[in-house]
């Protein structure tokens, strides 16, 4: 079978290469083709064995590793309104309900993904075929993680616009994935907060009423008590697990970090940046803990990893290789300082509930910065070598 | 004792058995221009003349003291051009002629044949008087003089520098390398007069390097007139690169700009050293014959510059098949690869082994399409990242949980992908051994700045340095071929 694929392919191409019927969808068929079979292409010049991983298989990888995350997303958002709507036709607890709450989870999420990879690759596809390239699979990871961030209740209109232009101006000005400073699916969420604050923030967007539509059942997420003054009514185990209201697949800390074992066991995220994160949220947590002047201070510091967007913005998001700072140190510099902000901005200025998506895009575009400093102490070192001028051994 | 953490060895199937074939019955032998980078060639012979063993047959245009000299004696029996007119290679059909008395050594003013039995004696008390200029000027006659190259740039070294450093690697890490402990059996006393030889020729130091362990080092060790201050034997340990001359160089004596390091391969260091002792210039070359397409992997005794044909030929044969029929059909499915299969230049199965190289590489071709081949487990592929099952596998050979054989990888020349801009963070860092920042020096390479490649340390890395990132890399950047063309730049520039 896979034969006949091969030789379908194989004989329609000459249509879609220069000059032929359908030139104007070449970087299209390509997409395709090489999503269908890797090409046949071998090495020209230089090593002439390469390594099995390519630009497909880095994506897909990120992409499974999200999978835990977005299949608790989709239950999470069906047992929340479960625990509210009067017309939830199961009983709670019982495996029908759990059932249901998955369905009716994937119900919701489908849409919103659906919007997010028709649009942001509609964009993609049309940038490459401009360009004469082939279409870059970072949208892939990019398209997915932004339904997964944003509240289920979202406008698909405004998600919409949102990913157009988070891939127009937040990728494709620059020259598409790879050259980007920001990154796009915080681009697009930012997009989202400052264009329309009703539906992003407040007490009524993150449950969805029913299985379709923007209305919103009432509900609080920890991050809206903490910046009310109250300490949050779930409790942390709950926080940990994700049964809580929030963005549609970041409320589930053990999700997440499986995922986070995907991606670094795998090699793809570093975990220099992970762990920097961490540290730098950890560290002004408990800085707070010693002021201590309010409720928000006084919440004990691993909490700011239960609540919020914190896991999945260290594990997802900062670890973006195009966004982040590229060297070694460069990373822990740069993850500690997003750590210390998001913590930062969450205590000390409630109008932004949540500071992991402002301090991420903060240090994204002081990335190159600290990379500058980094590999200006490099070339000091040389420079200070060839003033030596002496062998050593 | 230097210890490199960082690079990767790749678990390739069909290293060379130690065994050695003397491939005396091959008949072509070859002087190729473009085995030596920037060179200039002037043609110094026409086709039909006869030539011995020694003979110029070519010299830079730019320094005509730098010779190309005929590996063996015969006839020349075809000038290559390619386009531009540029000239390819000079090929020297073998001839018994040259047994004639009086032809032989004719260009060996230096050293009269020390007789069999006082051989040490003797080349030691030349050695006593000869200063380094007169050394220099003997191995140009000679057309010794290629065999050592410089860095950077990579280009034969110019007889007017003085390096700070010679750097001799005295073993090789790369893929399917071969064993030098094995190839120069035999010919240690060669190595290590060829090492005195260098020791005397460069104002700076003489490093030797050798993994811990080797045989080798411990025959250069006890060789007395290598005690010398000027002469260190270094070890160095670690997985590939730790071979790669500029990994050492790197951590011996790292090149400032303006400065040069001079580095020879061990096989030449020993025709060198054959060359002092009897005055006879045989470029003889023990090379390893490996790879998955090699039937009967093992080494080949013959001369530099030789015809590969007859070796490919008998490795791909098939014992059911009449011989050369069947090698006919394999010949398309195979890549002959002068070098290892990181860094090597691929030849025509009918072509000539590189002037540098020791090492033989018959990989299979990989023209075909995989289905699904970024989605599926991957057992058999290989990837340095753990993106496919086969990386588990890695760990658990690593655990010592199941044998080194149970995998079997699939090396060939496929891509595995497109390319792709520069994505990926953090990985080349790992297989990378030297204070530089890869990534940045290559996007500086890339777009051409002189001067931050100066500051990122363009000097002191050669294409073949970069080989691994260029294997890891899942956007499938030609790396080498970045360096090389800035390097000339530069080059040309300090022209």
């Amino acid at each position: 079978m896979f034969d006949r694929l091969r030789d379908f392919i194989t004989k329609i191409k000459p249509n879609f290469v220069e000059g032929g019927k359908f030139a104007w969808l070449q970087s299209t068929f390509e997409a395709f083709e090489t999503f269908a079979f890797t090409p046949n292409t071998v090495t020209k010049r230089g090593s002439h064995v390469r390594d099995a991983v390519d630009m497909k298989r880095a994506m897909i990888t990120v992409v499974i590793a999200l999978l835990p995350a977005l299949l608790f997303g989709m239950w999470n958002t069906g047992y929340q309104t479960s625990l509210t709507a009067e017309w939830w036709p199961y009983e709670q607890g019982s495996a029908a309900s759990w059932w249901y709450c998955l369905w009716f989870g994937f119900l919701r999420m489908l849409p919103l993904i659906v919007v997010s990879y028709v649009v942001g690759l509609g964009i993609e596809f049309m940038f490459a075929q401009i360009r004469h390239h082939e279409v870059n699979e970072g949208y892939l990871v990019t398209g997915l993680i932004i339904p997964m961030i944003v509240p289920v209740t979202t406008p698909l209109w405004q998600l919409a616009l949102a990913v157009a232009f988070a891939v127009v101006l937040g990728k494709e000005v620059f020259g598409g994935s790879g050259m980007n400073f920001l990154n796009p699916a915080l681009v697009a969420r930012a997009f989202l907060f400052f264009s329309y604050p009703t539906h992003m923030s407040g007490d009524s967007v993150w449950i969805a009423a029913d299985l379709w539509g923007s209305d919103a059942i009432a509900g609080a997420t920890p991050l809206g008590e903490l910046a009310a003054g109250t300490m949050p009514t779930a409790s942390a185990l709950d926080m940990l697990i994700g049964t809580i209201s929030g963005s549609t697949c970041e409320t589930s800390v053990i999700a997440i970090l499986l995922g986070a074992v995907v991606l670094l066991v795998s090699g793809i995220a570093s975990w220099r940046t992970m762990l920097a994160v961490m540290l730098g949220g950890g560290a002004m947590g408990l800085l707070f803990n010693l002021i201590g002047a309010n409720t928000y201070m006084q919440l004990p510091f691993y909490y700011h990893y239960l609540i919020g967007g914190f896991m999945f913005g260290a594990v997802f998001m900062a670890t973006d290789p195009v966004t982040s700072a590229q060297t070694n140190t460069g990373k822990w510099i740069y993850g500690v300082l997003i750590g210390l902000f998001a913590v930062l901005l969450r205590v000390v200025n409630p109008a932004y509930p949540e500071g992991m998506m402002l301090s991420i895009l903060l240090m994204n575009s002081f990335a190159p910065l600290i990379d500058h400093c980094v590999v200006a102490s490099n070339i000091r070192r040389r420079a200070k070598r060839a003033a030596r001028k002496e062998v050593r051994i | 004792m230097i210890k490199i953490k960082k690079g990767l060895d790749l678990p390739i199937a069909g290293a060379a058995e130690r065994r050695i074939t003397y491939a005396r019955d091959i008949g072509f032998y070859a002087v190729r221009p473009t085995d030596y980078v920037g060179l200039v060639p002037r043609l110094l012979v026409a086709e039909g003349d006869r030539v011995s063993a020694g003979d110029a047959l070519l010299c830079d245009k730019n320094d005509e003291r730098v010779r190309f000299v005929a590996p063996v004696s015969g006839v020349v029996k075809a000038v290559v051009r390619g386009e531009k007119r540029k000239l390819l290679a000079v090929v020297v059909e073998r001839r018994e002629w040259e047994n004639e008395e009086g032809k032989k050594n004719e260009h060996i003013p230096v050293f009269d044949r020390p007789s069999k039995e006082g051989t040490a004696a003797t080349a030691n008390s030349q050695f006593s008087i000869l200063n380094s200029q007169f050394l220099k000027e003997s191995m140009l006659q000679q057309g010794l003089w290629p065999m050592l190259r410089q860095r950077p740039y990579g280009t034969v070294a110019n007889p007017d520098d003085t390096p700070k450093a010679i750097v001799v690697s005295c073993f090789d890490s790369a893929p399917l390398a071969p064993d030098y402990d094995f190839a120069l059996q035999g010919r240690e006393q060669d190595l290590c007069k060829g090492l005195e030889t260098l020791a005397l020729l460069g104002a700076g130091c003489l490093y030797m390097c050798f993994r811990p362990g080797q045989r080798l080092a411990g025959v250069v060790g006890q060789y007395t007139p290598l005690h010398r201050d000027d002469a260190k034997v270094v070890f160095v340990e670690g997985p590939h690169p730790a071979g790669n001359v500029g990994t050492q160089i790197a951590q011996l004596c790292p090149i400032n700009k303006g400065e040069t390091v001079w580095t020879m391969t061990p096989q030449d260091v020993a025709v060198l050293g054959h060359w002092v002792k009897t005055g006879e210039y045989c470029p003889e070359r023990v090379i390893a014959v490996a790879g998955p397409q090699a039937k009967n992997p093992q080494y080949y005794r013959i001369m530099a510059g030789a015809c590969v044909e007859r070796i490919v030929r008998s490795q791909l044969m098939n014992p059911d098949y009449p011989a050369f029929k069947m090698a006919d059909e394999s010949l398309k499915q195979v890549r002959v690869v002068s070098g290892n299969v990181l860094s090597g230049e691929q030849i025509a199965p009918d072509g000539f082994i590189g002037a540098y190289d020791s090492l033989l590489t018959l990989l299979p071709e990989g023209d075909y399409y995989d289905f699904m081949g970024w989605l599926l487990p991957g057992l058999n592929k290989y990837s340095f990242s753990r993106t496919f099952v086969s990386g588990f596998m890695q760990l658990l050979r690593k655990a010592k949980l199941i044998n080194d054989d149970v995998i079997d990888y699939k090396f060939d020349t496929n891509m595995h992908g497109g390319v792709r801009p520069l994505v990926f963070t953090g990985d080349m860092e790992r297989v990378f051994p030297f204070d530089i920042y890869p990534l940045q020096l290559l996007k500086a390479c890339i777009v051409g700045d002189v001067e931050l490649m100066e500051k990122l340390g363009i000097y002191e890395v050669e294409p073949e340095d970069y080989a691994l990132c260029e294997f890891i890399d899942p956007s499938k950047t030609e790396m080498q071929a970045v360096i090389r063309e800035a390097l000339e730049k530069l080059r040309k520039e300090a022209m």
